[in-house]
């Protein structure tokens, strides 16, 4: 296995590695943050992933 | 010595290939290991199946 090294550079092997790895955690993580379950930063609904009522403006409905 | 550094592709003599690969396993080991973790915390705070 140790032989890939004589065919690939390991300098440009690890440079693209780490590009590879950052993109994907990257979009990874935004992919999580867009979701409402996963976001740890704004998520309000908890386990149970029914959203909440979010409107601050009172209900129209009732009288 | 010449012509073992230019046999390879990459221009790495044995030796050096065999040293960058145990410095390699072991990171990606230990790189393994961290996202293990980071994937057993994330399913006890909310599980995706």
């Amino acid at each position: 296995m140790w032989r890939v090294w004589l065919l690939f550079d390991p300098r440009r092997a690890l440079i693209a590695l780490f590009t590879f790895l950052f993109v994907l955690a990257l979009v990874i993580h935004f992919i999580l943050l867009s979701t409402d379950r996963f976001n740890w930063l704004g998520g309000h609904s908890g386990p149970s992933a029914t959203p909440q009522h979010m409107s601050m403006l009172p209900d129209q409905a009732k009288p | 010595m010449a012509n073992e550094r230019t046999g390879s592709l990459s221009g790495l003599t044995e030796t050096e290939a065999k040293e960058f690969h145990g410095i390699f396993v072991t990171s990606f080991i230990i790189f393994t290991v961290i996202a293990i973790v980071a994937h057993f915390l994330v399913w006890q705070w909310r599980p995706w199946l």
